[in-house]
């Protein structure tokens, strides 16, 4: 993560913004991109040491900096094909923590100049006194050669690599984030869930489209501002690029005083890897299956959540009527259950007078004995969701309105 | 009542029963937490929380408690008596509490100690993965029961558990509850904030922490009260030396620059101080983050900043360094001998002319402990370091101490003259300075010789 120093941010009373790197800086992102290959083989110590200094072009002092660390980093993550002495090509090198340890014995043990124990070294390797000098510490992080990753950044994916990089360093000072998103929610919460951090839901504008207010926090953020969880909660940032519209708020610790930041939908951050599609093969052949079967539905892949009393619902599909959209079902593949839990689960789902579920339920993941709860949209199944059995159970929980809307 | 262990916190579920007049917010630490409808307290104060809500008479009937087998079937060891009195003083304090020692005095024994007669599970953070390996050797000798590790991408509890400060950080949320000592390995990196959560996150009521260096009386010396205890015994290397600490002899080479390094040393310097004047005249008092930060915004002080690293540059290893290095390594080829610089790229340099063995940050541990074993063994004569050996790692037996340049000040030097002072038979530490004359060095290594006498003074 960058750190606080390095970051391009204007705190204006109580609230800091962040200078992203947009096509203004592609210019002098064009120049550091090519010093950058003009090292290509060399040591990374002197790549550093080179990007420590200014560029041969005006270039913002911290989004320079910024974008020197983010790139440096995206460098390093690149294969350097071993630790190679850099150079031409050389027969196969010594491995470099073998020739320092006879290296440095050989001086400990013998009282002969320093150029002389080299030269004595490096015959007994077959390899000249300046072979072995440059072979010594090769294999060290600073003395890898100079690898560019495959393809390297355009200077527009370098800007939007170093924005997310920003973004992320400020949120990583933050105790907890505020959240309003609409699409693709359910992969946010599990992922902060995943992480250890608490999911609240805070009064929102929950109108249609659902637009719930989340607030994402750590046990520990109620005793002080903390930076336990920034890391996580940075980590949630690019995958935030993939929900439809999204606002994020934090208070983050900056220069030495709490700042408000704001980050959303627009703004120009390098995205995480798309979301899957689907959870599992199960719920992918269930979805292909219920859309040739029912042509007349649309099959809605986890739609927005739904608020039952103090908790979010996020259910795996819904089925509206292409013609008579109010006729909606939700569908909701269960793994692990016990009886009681089912029907518990659809009291609650009818007491927030949601539109009516469909439980897909795994007999083999039965937690308890008892019969499935009679009466109820359940759908049992065995390895693979049953279409048509689903399709019957949301023709027949939507015939009412059906015939009403028509 | 029931107090669970939740991620570092305590929370406090079925209130039910409590008696009508008990406002279980008004006890230290509780807050009450909206998010999750129930009262919240720090790890830290499980023990108090639980010791008040009894007194007021509340039944609890489930409280985070460490739940693995207490370690026992300790070998016996030997302390020297500062030793003993430094364990009785913390055991009087209730097992909370600082150790204040110098480096090579045998802190990691009462530690041990302190383990071996609590008999409660026992979490030891150490700084660095390096002094990982060397506690889990040193418990080694005298247990042989599992050692737990949090480090070094090993994650096992045990029954007494080492871990990295980074590690514990992570991890305290999940491991919090099983432990009821917490030893803490220079302890002063604690109480400034940043890793702190890893001590409040853990419901050890029993705390013992070790240094050579603590913190100066102010915030962080009161935070580190807070979570580890007050300073329960101190002796300085004044009181040590002698028959625990090996004696120590301070020599300073004043040394030039040779007339081309001057110059450049010069110019480079004159930009520097064009810089930091224009930033003075705006910023009195200013600290020196407060002037890189300002010289960064524009074209003068970022030349400023540039010109002061490559003056630090010719400092750390110019030519008359180079030279009497050399002749010091010479002088001192039959004793054990360590070299400090400011850089690992000056370390590289001095293990390439002068086939010393560098110990850095970047080389592996495995070699690292390697080239340890060979220096105590005799097989490597020195070893130079930038800041790996600045603290806690245990090096017996190092007579020669060349400093050729430092970087972090007074507690750095602190740490590194203790490398010296294990005491050996007839042993008379040396620590040589190399100074370079009208440079901003004479002051540093002023400064850094008035801390350690501070350090004295403060004691006596």
């Amino acid at each position: 993560m960058l750190p606080e120093s390095d970051l391009p941010l204007r705190l204006i009373e109580e609230r800091a913004f962040i200078d992203f790197l947009g096509p203004q800086d592609e210019p002098w992102l064009r120049v550091l991109l090519a010093e950058m290959a003009r090292f290509e083989g060399r040591r990374r110590r002197e790549l550093a040491e080179r990007l420590s200094e200014p560029l041969p072009c005006e270039a913002p002092y911290f989004k320079r900096r910024a974008a020197t660390r983010a790139l440096l980093r995206l460098w390093r993550g690149a294969s350097t094909g071993g630790a190679t002495p850099p150079g031409p090509a050389r027969p196969a090198a010594p491995r470099s923590a073998e020739l320092r340890a006879e290296l440095f014995a050989a001086a400990a043990a013998s009282e002969a100049p320093t150029a002389f124990i080299l030269d004595q070294t490096a015959r007994q390797r077959g390899i000249t006194p300046a072979a072995l000098i440059e072979a010594l510490f090769a294999d060290l992080p600073g003395e890898r050669p100079v690898r560019a990753p495959d393809p390297p950044p355009t200077p527009a994916e370098a800007a939007l690599r170093t924005n997310l990089a920003i973004a992320q360093a400020v949120l990583m000072r933050a105790s907890r984030v505020e959240l309003r998103v609409e699409g693709g929610v359910r992969p946010i919460v599990r992922l902060a869930k995943l992480r250890g951090l608490l999911c609240t839901i805070t009064d929102g504008d929950l109108g249609e489209p659902a637009r719930p207010v989340l607030e994402i926090s750590g046990p520990f953020s109620l005793f002080r501002h903390t930076l336990l969880y920034g890391r996580a909660l940075a980590e949630l940032l690019p995958h935030l690029a993939w929900c439809a519209r999204f606002e994020l708020r934090a208070a983050c610790a900056l220069r030495g005083r709490l700042a408000k930041v704001s980050v959303g939908s627009g703004d120009p951050i390098f995205p995480a890897a798309p979301p899957a599609l689907f959870d599992s093969r199960l719920e992918e052949r269930f979805a292909a299956d219920i859309a040739r079967l029912a042509p007349d539905w649309d099959v809605i892949r986890e739609p927005e959540p739904v608020r039952a009393g103090a908790t979010l619902i996020f259910p795996d599909f819904l089925l509206r009527h292409r013609i008579h959209p109010e006729r909606r079902v939700l569908v909701e593949i269960v793994g692990f259950w016990t009886p009681q839990y089912l029907a518990t689960k659809l009291e609650k789902l009818r007491q927030a007078e949601l539109p009516p579920c469909v439980l897909c339920v795994d007999q083999d993941r039965a937690c308890a004995p008892g019969d499935l709860p009679a009466g109820l949209p359940v759908v049992p199944f065995r390895r693979r969701v049953d279409a048509a059995a689903v399709l019957l159970q949301a023709e027949r929980l939507t015939a009412g309105s059906g015939s009403k809307a028509a | 009542m029931r107090l669970v262990f939740d991620r570092g916190t305590l929370l406090l579920a079925d209130l039910g029963d409590l008696p009508a007049t008990l406002d279980v917010g008004q006890i230290a630490g509780v807050l009450w937490d909206p998010r999750v409808g129930g009262y919240r307290a720090p790890a830290r104060l499980c023990y108090a929380i639980a010791s008040e809500l009894r007194r007021r008479g509340v039944r609890i009937a489930e409280q985070p408690c460490p739940d693995l087998t207490p370690p026992s079937e300790f070998r016996p060891l030997d302390l020297r008596p500062y030793q003993d009195a430094a364990l009785a003083a913390w055991r009087q304090r209730g097992r909370r509490g600082l150790v204040v020692l110098p480096t090579g005095s045998g802190k990691t024994h009462i530690a041990l100690q302190a383990i071996a007669t609590t008999r409660t599970p026992c979490l030891c953070l150490v700084p660095t993965r390096a002094l990982l390996a060397q506690w889990a050797t040193a418990l080694g000798a005298i247990w042989d029961g599992p050692i737990g590790q949090f480090g070094d991408g090993v994650r096992a509890v045990g029954p007494v558990t080492l871990a990295t400060f980074a590690s514990a950080y992570r991890h305290m949320a999940s491991i919090g509850d099983k432990f009821g000592l917490l030893i803490v390995d220079e302890a002063h990196h604690f109480g400034q904030g940043s890793l702190d959560e890893a001590l409040e996150m853990s419901i050890a009521p029993l705390r013992l922490g070790l240094t050579a260096t603590p913190p100066a009386p102010g915030p962080a010396a009161r935070r580190l009260t807070t979570l580890v205890g007050p300073v329960v015994f101190e002796r300085t290397i004044g009181d040590l030396a002698g028959r625990y600490l090996a004696p120590l002899e301070r020599i300073t080479w004043r040394l030039t620059l040779d007339p081309d390094e001057r110059r450049e040393y010069d110019a480079l310097w004159e930009v520097y101080r064009r810089a930091r004047r224009a930033f003075e005249g705006n910023h009195l008092a200013g600290a020196w983050e407060d002037f890189l930060h300002q010289a960064a915004r524009t074209d003068e002080g970022r030349r400023g900043i540039a010109a002061w690293r490559r003056a630090r540059r010719i400092l750390a290893f110019p030519r008359r360094k180079r030279e009497a290095l050399s002749l010091l390594l010479g002088r001192h080829r039959a004793q054990r001998t360590l070299v400090f610089v400011a850089d690992n790229e000056t370390a590289y340099r001095v293990a390439r002319e002068h086939l010393v063995m560098p110990l850095t940050c970047d080389i592996g541990r495995a070699e690292r402990q390697q080239a340890l074993a060979r220096f105590r063994a005799g097989a490597l004569r020195a070893l130079v370091s930038a800041q790996v050996l600045n603290e806690g790692l245990d090096v017996p037996d190092a007579e020669v101490g060349i400093v050729v340049a430092g970087r972090l000040g007074g507690r750095e030097h602190v740490q590194r003259v203790g490398r010296l002072l294990r005491p050996g038979d007839g042993k008379r530490a040396l620590i040589y300075e190399l100074v370079v004359d009208q440079s901003s060095e004479v002051s540093q290594a002023e400064r850094r010789w008035e801390g350690l006498a501070s350090r004295e003074r403060s004691a006596a």
